[in-house]
């Protein structure tokens, strides 16, 4: 559906993409994922033609886009601060793509209803100012203005960001419902790697112009492809050398020269030890108390080890208790130091 | 690929037309007249009738020129005392500190944004000349009092002291209000006295306002020209005036001294605003705070403190008061009142707005004799009504132009804001606001004041009715600046994701820019317009720059009301028609800011808000009004 092939985007001297591929599939829910300054957004104003590259190709449905005005590219976009002009109605603002296309009047009013419908907008609010809606209404109208020209394919820039944690949460399902219904191809872009899990199909992690990996988000959490992916990604513990050696006594396989991870949930505290695992004695430091779970430090041969466990009510440890970590070699992630 | 511009296209011909229109008007209409000025300087003849470069500056260090220069001075360094005094005085008085009645004060305070120049100093005439309501009854209570007490430095420093003001009223009031009250609290909480933390932690987050304040009154000082003029002070302003009126017959190259002043004049701005720029490109305070809490009023604990600046209040309310008061109530009295300077109720008429009367008159054979209309309203006097015409008709246009001009300009300069041709246009508009009016319109008088100029067709432009044409372009030019920062920053502030939405749904730049961005900044245009209208309608000191029987605005006509008053026989109620001007002015400049202010900041969900609630009302008054009562269509 959408090919970036060997994209190079330069401001000045500064190279703000080094060629980078992606191949977003038809009706696919693709995340560009990333901290501030990667490159995510830079990728998004390229597919969507505000950026023109300086090397490498933009393909959608096997035709070469590149060059092709912003305007007649068929993309919608969701802003980041959602872009409603202030001065229209909302009922102005979903038509606006439709007037500009000259459609006629009854035409553009049927298009608006029906899409205002869908995205759970009613007649009463289709009057109102923007301003006069709350942040998720806001955010329904930016969807609706959107899709309602029929776009092949929707962008959307951090739409959540500007949102409090509820509603985010709230939305977050709202989107994916509709992306869902639609059946639209959408390419998102965020930098809140729970926002991507949830709710991708696969995700992109870009770093510094690069992209370190593509992949569903279970590979890209369990099997991050890059030590930065997987440090991005998630919470997890660097494993110190003498923890690599009691791993290898056991009978693991883990590379003493390499730089090894492991994620907080693949440890566990005063557990039966399966065969193959290994046994770290430690001492609990402190607590981090979450409600679902709770985050323990312990302390083992002088490094601090991240574990969380279940808030069951059972396994409870109080701070200088001493503990048993049951740690699976297999579940070591373990990048070549040079990559570093 | 991209396209190279087509010779043909729409778009690269309007920038060609865009291009020539700036370079006529920065080059044509900024430029050439100031240089043209500048040279003049050098342009003399001695008494032998040789070229003498230097005689006017020789003449300058000679005569008696340069204490015009220091007077100025003198004013300005005293004036930024004097306003910072009082300006300080009524924010603090008003925002900061618990007084009682601080709304009605600061009503009080802010009259001057509604009734400025010859208008107040007219105003302060009609109280305190030597036969003024107030001097009158002074002297009558201090028969030793010099009656005449109200002129020259004295008389303009205590004027222009309550006249410009209204820049604090506006801009330390908004800075006091953003700072942000837990600073106070959290030095209230280290120990820090009241005064301590006023001192320590409020002033130095107004110093940035302050300073600008400062240079912006030291420049007014220095090109005060209403005031001097009508208070007989003698200043750089009405000094060029008259030497621009004056004849080489009469006096040593008066036109050669005029333009050397402005020059002055010019070099004394453009130093303070340089000063004043690279003070504000070094920014400065700035609040962290993510949650700024709002200022509360403080209150003085100590019970003599508290007391003398209840008094120190009140008692610059009552003198900002005053004159609107005693203005308003006069300007329905019958001219016998006025000239008695006694109110009195049983003489109450709306003879000085509307309608005409005869004049009868005892003369000095005994005999009456009677003048017809020689007693006039505003709207009846042909003088006061061309005035208000000419001023109207001029200030709209040019203040139209202003704006359109600058929307047009920001337009690029906002799209090629990294360029140099962004940059260049955005300064080339910016240049008149280093330069004093008087100099622009001097400039304007002189250099278009021949037949020689081909960029204007070779017209003399300072001839007869044309000088509407230049008082107007002089007007426009001299709103360039004002209306540039203002419109900028609209433009600045338009979300540019909006732009790129309506280009994503298929919009070219001119819908874009008629659909989406004109309407966002329209609020801000009509303010600006709105704002030059206001100041160019009552502005004085320009059109007496001019000083052309063809361009009387309504400010002149009001000066010349003052000299006019009761001259054999004609004119009588002058002095009320002066008072009913004032009253006139202060409706207008009223409308106008409430309209900028109060309806225009409404964002549309503010106007289906007030819409929808009058849409309700009027069903209310539909049911309650309609034949069949609601009670029985109930039943």
């Amino acid at each position: 559906m959408i090919r970036l092939n060997n994209i190079v985007v330069k401001f000045g001297d500064f190279t703000a993409l080094h060629e980078i591929n992606v191949h977003v599939k038809e009706g696919e829910f693709f995340t560009f994922l990333g901290p501030s300054g990667c490159g995510k957004t830079t990728t998004l104003r390229t597919l969507t033609g505000f950026i023109e590259p300086v090397s490498g190709t933009v393909e959608v449905k096997g035709k070469d886009i590149t060059h092709v005005p912003i305007e007649d590219r068929n993309i919608g976009i969701v802003f980041q601060s959602y872009a409603l002009f202030p001065t229209m109605t909302v009922y102005d603002n979903i038509a606006f793509g439709l007037k500009v296309q000259k459609e006629k009047k009854a035409e553009i009013d049927r298009k608006v209803r029906e899409i205002a419908k869908k995205v759970d907008l009613s007649d009463e609010q289709l009057a109102k100012a923007v301003s006069q809606l709350s942040g998720g209404q806001q955010q329904r109208v930016a969807i609706a203005r959107a899709l309602v020209t029929g776009p092949a394919i929707i962008c959307m820039d951090e739409p959540l960001s500007n949102l409090d944690a509820k509603l985010r949460v709230q939305l977050r399902n709202e989107l994916k419902k509709m992306q869902k219904d639609f059946g639209i191809t959408t390419i998102y872009v965020t930098h809140d790697q729970e926002e991507a899990l949830t709710l991708s199909d696969r995700i992109a992690v870009f770093n510094k112009g690069v992209v370190e990996q593509i992949g569903t988000p279970n590979e890209v959490y369990n099997h991050s492809a890059t030590e930065f992916v997987c440090n991005f990604i998630g919470d997890i513990n660097r494993l110190s050398p003498q923890v690599v050696a009691e791993l290898n006594r056991v009978g693991g396989s883990v590379d003493p020269d390499a730089h090894n991870y492991i994620r907080l949930e693949r440890l566990h505290v005063n557990t039966e030890a399966k065969p193959g695992c290994a046994v770290l004695e430690g001492r609990v430091d402190s607590r981090e108390y979450y409600g679902l779970y709770i985050k323990y430090y312990i302390t083992v041969d002088g490094q601090s080890i991240k574990v969380i466990e279940k808030n069951d009510g059972v396994n409870i440890y109080e701070a200088g208790q001493t503990v048993r970590i049951v740690v699976d070699p297999r579940d070591v992630m373990a990048y070549p130091a040079q990559q570093a | 690929m991209k396209a190279r511009s087509n010779p043909l296209s729409p778009k690269y011909l309007v920038k060609v037309f865009g291009f020539a229109f700036f370079a006529y008007l920065f080059l044509g209409f900024m430029l050439m007249p100031c240089l043209n000025t500048l040279m003049s300087v050098f342009n003399t003849t001695n008494a032998a009738g040789e070229r003498d470069p230097w005689a006017v500056i020789r003449f300058f260090f000679a005569g008696n020129m340069s204490s015009f220069v220091w007077n100025s001075l003198k004013l300005a360094v005293c004036l930024v005392i004097t306003v910072n005094v009082v300006g300080v005085s009524i924010v603090l008085l008003t925002e900061y500190f618990d007084i009682k009645g601080a709304r009605i004060l600061r009503l009080g305070y802010m009259t001057t944004l509604i009734y400025s120049g010859v208008a107040l100093v007219t105003g302060y005439l009609f109280l305190y000349d030597s036969n003024g309501i107030i001097t009158t009854l002074l002297t009558d209570a201090f028969p030793g009092m010099n009656p005449s007490w109200f002129s020259g430095f004295n008389a303009v420093l205590f004027t222009m002291t309550f006249a410009c003001t209204s820049n604090h009223a506006l801009f330390l009031r908004n800075a006091i209000r953003g700072i942000d009250y837990n600073t106070v609290e959290a030095a209230r909480n280290m120990g820090a006295k009241p005064f301590k933390v006023l001192w320590k932690v409020v002033f130095p987050t107004l110093v940035p306002t302050m300073f600008s304040l400062t240079v912006m009154t030291f420049i007014t000082g220095l090109c005060a020209m209403s005031a001097p003029t009508l208070l007989g002070y003698d200043s750089i302003n009405p000094e060029i005036v008259r030497l621009a009126g004056s004849s080489s017959a009469d006096e040593a190259f008066p036109q050669a001294r005029a333009a050397l002043l402005s020059i002055i004049l010019a070099m004394f701005t453009i130093v303070l605003l340089t000063i004043l720029s690279s003070y504000e490109r070094k920014g400065h305070y700035l609040s962290v705070s993510k949650t700024k809490a709002k200022l509360q009023k403080q209150k003085i604990t100590n019970p003599a403190a508290n007391v003398l600046a209840h008094i120190y209040a009140y008692v610059l309310f009552v003198i900002y008061m005053i004159p609107v008061v005693m203005i308003v109530i006069f300007s329905f009295q019958t001219y016998g009142a006025i000239r008695m300077k006694k109110l009195d109720l049983s003489q109450w008429t709306l003879i000085n707005f509307f309608g005409s009367e005869d004049y009868q008159y005892l003369t000095n054979r005994g005999t009456y004799k009677t003048r017809k209309g020689s007693i006039s309203g505003l709207f009846a006097n042909e003088a006061t009504l061309g005035g208000i015409r000419i001023s109207f008709i001029m200030s709209a246009i040019a203040a139209a132009l202003a704006c359109v001009i600058v929307v047009a300009a920001c337009s690029y300069i906002f799209k090629n804001r990294n360029k140099k041709s962004g940059v260049a246009l955005e300064y080339a508009l910016l240049f008149p606001w280093l330069l004093p009016t008087i100099l622009i319109c001097y400039s304007y008088r002189t250099y278009f004041n021949s037949e020689d100029v081909w960029y204007v067709g070779y017209n003399n432009l300072y001839y007869a009715e044309n000088v509407r044409l230049l008082i107007i372009l002089a007007y426009t030019v001299v709103k360039l600046p004002f209306s540039l920062r203002m419109i900028k920053a609209a433009f600045y502030a338009i979300d540019e994701e909006l732009e790129d939405a309506a280009r994503n749904m298929g919009a070219s730049g001119a819908f874009t820019f008629f659909k989406v961005k004109l309407p966002i900044i329209l609020p801000s245009v009509l303010a600006v317009f709105a704002l030059n209208f206001n100041a160019l309608f009552t502005e004085y000191d320009m059109s007496a720059t001019f000083a052309s029987s063809y361009g009387t605005s309504y400010a002149m006509v009001i000066q010349s009301m003052c000299a006019e008053e009761g001259l054999y026989g004609y004119n009588v109620n002058a002095s009320g028609r002066r008072c009913a001007s004032t009253v006139f002015i202060m409706i207008v400049s009223g409308i106008i800011l409430y309209l900028v202010y109060g309806v225009g900041a409404r964002d549309l969900g503010e106007r289906l808000e007030l819409k929808d609630k009058r849409r309700k009302r009027l069903e209310r008054l539909k049911a309650r009004f309609s034949r069949q009562p609601v009670k029985e269509e109930v039943s």
